[in-house]
C-alpha cells in the first residue's frame, strides 16, 4: 500500500472551491498581468512610463508618503491604546474592545462624511473655535492631505491595536518583575524588555496598516478635496474614464507585487493567520 | 449598487466558466444560490437584457424614476415593450468592458455625447438609425453617427450672496479672481467643464474654446489651486455648497435650481458662461433587445412630452427646440438652451472631448494633485 501516494480524499471536497478560486480569482489576475504588457501595444512601455513620467512618480510618492505617515501614527496611537487595554481590569478591557470594534465596523463612507461634518470649514470644531474667539478664520482640517491622514489613521487604528494587544497579552508579567528586580528603571524595563517582546505585534500591525492603506480610495478622494491623488483612485480613473487600461493594469500589478512582498516580510515575523485573525484575542 | 453588480458579474463569469467546462455544475449552482440569481436567466447566457425588453443603463437614484415615467411609460404604451433599468452608471470603461466580454446586458446607455465619439471610433457602439430617430429634434451638431443628444445638462457656478454683499460675481473671470472675490471655490475634478471655465476666465470667447488650449487652462486653474477644492460627483458638489464649504462652487446646472430653493436663495446660480453638455443615448454593439426596438425607444425620448417630463423631473434641458419653446417664463431661465441663455452659454464640443479625454483628464489630475 503506497498510502502516501494516494490523494487525500479531502481534496475532492476542496476541489470545487479551488476551481472557483482558479476561475474567478487567478484568471482575472493573469488577465491583468497580461494587459499590463499588451495594452495599448505589446512591450514594456507601461512599465517604462514609471521612469519617464513625473506624474506617475508624484502619484506613487504621494501614495507612499500618505501610507507611511498613516502607518506610523496608527501604530504609535494603537500601541498606547493597546497598552492601556492590556493593563486595565477585564471589564474595562471588554468595554474598550467594544469601542474599538464599533469604530471598526462603521462604513468608511459614513466616517468620511462625518469628518467633514465635524472638521469642515463650517463644521462643529471650526464653528466652536470661532464662537470661543480662539480663531478668526476656519482652519482647513479637511479637503487636504491633513484631512486624508486624519480619516485614514482613524480607520486604521483598530488594525494596529488588535495584533499589538495580542502580543502584549502574551507577555508573562513576571519577566517585567524580574527586570525591575534586577535593578532596571521603569523606562529601561519598557525599552529593553517590554518593547522588544511586543515587536512582532508592532511589525504585524504596521504591515497590516500599510498594506490596507495602499488600496485606500474613498477617504483620499473625499477628504483630500481632489488634491491628494492616490493610486487606487488613479487606477479607477484610468479604467473607467480615460480607458488607459494598460496603465491601470501596470499600477495594479505594481500594487499587488508590493503587497505580496510585504506579506512575505510579514510571514517571516509571525504566522499570517495570527495577524489576520487577531481580532479574537 | 456595487454589490449587486459584483454579484451579477460573478455569476455571469461563472456561467461562462460552467459552459466552457471550467467550473463544475454543483459549485456553479451553489454560487448562483449565494448570489441570489434566478438560474434560467443566467443559463440563457444573459443576466438581464433579452429580446422583447429594453434595458436602460443609467445612474440610478431619481433618474430611474424619471426615465421610467417620462420615457418608459409612453414607450411601453406604444410598443408593448417593457423598460428595465441597470443603475450602475455607464462609464466608458464599463461599456467597453461589456461589449468586449460579449455579454451585452444593456440596450441603451444614458451617457455623454463624447462617449459616442470615443466608443464609436473603437467599434463598441451601434450606429443611430436616423430613419427612425430625428436629427431635427436635437441641436445642430449633436446628432452624431453613434449617438444623439436627448437632453442637456451642464456646468454653471453658484455663489454665496452673503459672502459678496458689495457686488456679486457675474462671470468665470470673477470666479477665478480670488483677490476681488475671496473665498473657497469648487471645481469638477475630472477636467470637463473646469477647463472651459478657466479659458473663458482667461478671455477666450465662449464660441472659440475648441480645440482647448490645455496649458493655458491649467495655468489658470493652478493659479487658484490653494483656494479650490474639487468634487467628483454631483452630490458632493451639492454638499460643498449647502454645507458652506465654498463661497463659489461649480455645480451641475440642472441641480442649481434645487440648491437655490434648498438654501432659500442664499446661493444663486450664474448662467453667464455656463457650459452646456450634451447627454446622449448610445447603444452598445450587439444589444440583446435588438437595434430596431432601441431606435424606437430613442425616438420616443425625443418627443415633446418625454422631454418636458425629464425637465420637470430631473431639471435636464430638452434638446427638442419645440419642447424648449413650451417652457413657462418661470422655467425658461433654468433651461440651459433657452433663448436668453443661448446668448451667454458655451456649447461643449463632443468630438474634441471624445478624442482628447485621456490627455485632458490626466493633465488636469496632475495639475491639481
Amino acid at each position: 500500500m503506497t498510502r502516501t501516494q494516494r490523494l487525500n480524499p479531502a481534496w475532492f471536497l476542496v476541489a470545487p472551491l479551488l476551481a472557483l478560486v482558479a476561475v474567478m480569482f487567478a484568471g482575472p489576475l493573469v488577465n491583468i498581468l497580461w494587459l499590463s504588457f499588451t495594452d495599448p501595444e505589446p512591450g514594456i512601455a507601461n512599465y517604462a512610463a514609471l521612469i519617464e513620467k513625473a506624474s506617475l512618480q508624484k502619484l506613487l510618492w504621494t501614495t507612499l508618503r500618505v501610507c507611511l505617515i498613516t502607518t506610523v501614527l496608527s501604530v504609535v496611537l494603537g500601541y498606547s491604546i493597546a497598552y492601556a487595554m492590556a493593563n486595565v481590569a477585564e471589564s474595562s478591557r471588554q468595554r474598550m474592545m467594544l469601542f474599538i470594534l464599533i469604530s471598526f465596523w462603521i462604513s468608511v463612507l459614513v466616517r468620511t462624511f462625518s469628518w467633514i461634518m465635524l472638521l469642515g470649514r463650517n463644521g462643529l470644531l471650526n464653528n466652536g473655535l470661532i464662537e470661543l474667539g480662539l480663531i478668526s478664520e476656519p482652519i482647513a482640517f479637511v479637503r487636504n492631505e491633513l484631512g486624508v491622514l486624519i480619516g485614514m489613521v482613524h480607520y486604521m487604528i483598530p488594525y494596529a491595536v488588535l495584533p499589538i494587544l495580542a502580543a502584549m497579552q502574551g507577555i508573562d508579567g513576571r519577566v517585567l518583575q524580574a527586570s525591575r528586580n534586577l535593578g532596571a528603571s521603569p523606562a529601561q524595563t519598557f525599552w529593553r524588555v517590554y518593547l522588544p517582546l511586543t515587536k512582532p505585534g508592532v511589525i504585524a500591525g504596521a504591515l497590516l496598516v500599510f498594506i490596507l492603506s495602499l488600496g485606500f480610495y474613498v477617504t483620499p478622494a473625499i477628504l483630500g478635496g481632489g488634491k491628494v491623488l492616490m493610486v487606487a483612485e488613479y487606477i479607477s480613473v484610468q479604467v473607467l474614464i480615460t480607458l488607459k487600461w494598460g496603465t491601470a493594469a501596470m499600477l495594479a500589478v505594481l500594487m499587488l507585487g508590493s503587497v505580496l512582498g510585504l506579506l512575505y516580510v510579514l510571514s517571516r515575523f509571525m504566522k499570517l493567520s495570527a495577524a489576520l485573525g487577531g481580532g479574537r484575542t | 449598487m456595487q454589490d449587486k453588480q459584483f454579484m451579477r458579474e460573478t455569476v455571469t463569469e461563472a456561467a461562462h466558466a460552467f459552459r466552457a467546462g471550467r467550473l463544475d455544475r454543483r459549485s456553479f449552482l451553489a454560487l448562483c444560490g449565494m448570489a441570489g440569481v434566478a438560474l434560467p436567466s443566467v443559463l440563457a447566457g444573459r443576466a438581464e437584457a433579452a429580446a422583447g425588453e429594453i434595458v436602460m443603463w443609467n445612474w440610478g437614484g431619481q433618474s430611474e424614476e424619471c426615465h421610467g415615467s417620462a420615457i418608459g411609460a409612453p414607450f411601453t404604451a406604444e410598443t408593448g415593450i417593457p423598460l428595465k433599468f441597470d443603475t450602475s452608471g455607464p462609464l466608458q470603461g464599463k461599456i467597453k468592458e461589456m461589449v468586449d466580454s460579449g455579454n451585452v446586458t444593456a440596450d441603451v446607455c444614458d451617457a455623454d455625447l463624447f462617449d459616442a465619439v470615443a466608443l464609436g471610433a473603437t467599434g463598441h457602439l451601434e450606429p443611430i438609425d436616423y430613419a427612425v430617430v430625428s436629427k431635427d429634434k436635437t441641436l445642430p451638431g449633436y446628432a452624431l453617427e453613434f449617438g444623439t443628444s436627448i437632453i442637456l445638462y451642464g456646468y454653471a457656478f453658484m455663489y454665496d450672496t452673503e459672502a459678496y454683499p458689495d457686488g456679486a460675481p457675474t462671470s468665470w473671470t470673477d470666479f477665478f479672481d480670488v483677490a476681488k472675490f475671496p473665498g473657497m471655490r469648487s471645481l469638477y475634478k475630472w477636467a470637463n467643464g473646469s477647463l472651459e471655465a478657466a479659458l473663458m476666465a482667461d478671455g477666450v470667447a465662449r464660441d472659440a474654446l475648441y480645440p482647448l488650449d490645455l496649458d493655458r487652462a491649467l495655468a489658470r486653474i493652478t493659479a487658484i489651486k490653494d483656494s479650490t477644492i474639487y468634487w467628483g460627483s454631483g452630490s458632493e458638489a451639492h454638499d460643498m455648497i449647502v454645507n458652506g464649504e465654498v463661497s463659489m462652487g461649480m455645480v451641475w446646472q440642472n441641480r442649481g435650481r434645487n440648491i437655490e430653493q434648498e438654501t432659500n436663495g442664499r446661493y444663486k446660480m450664474v448662467m453667464n458662461g455656463a457650459i452646456a453638455m450634451p447627454g446622449a443615448y448610445i447603444v452598445p454593439k450587439g444589444n440583446a433587445g435588438g437595434v430596431e426596438a432601441v431606435m424606437k425607444f430613442i425616438a420616443v425620448s425625443q418627443s415633446v412630452d418625454a422631454q418636458l417630463g425629464l425637465f420637470s423631473c430631473l431639471g435636464m434641458t430638452p434638446t427638442n427646440s419645440e419642447a424648449v419653446a413650451m417652457l413657462s417664463a418661470e422655467d425658461a431661465p433654468y433651461a440651459i438652451t433657452s433663448e436668453a441663455n443661448m446668448a451667454v452659454i458655451a456649447l461643449n464640443d463632443p468630438t474634441w472631448w471624445g478624442q482628447n479625454t485621456d490627455a485632458a483628464v490626466n493633465a488636469f489630475l496632475e495639475a491639481i494633485s
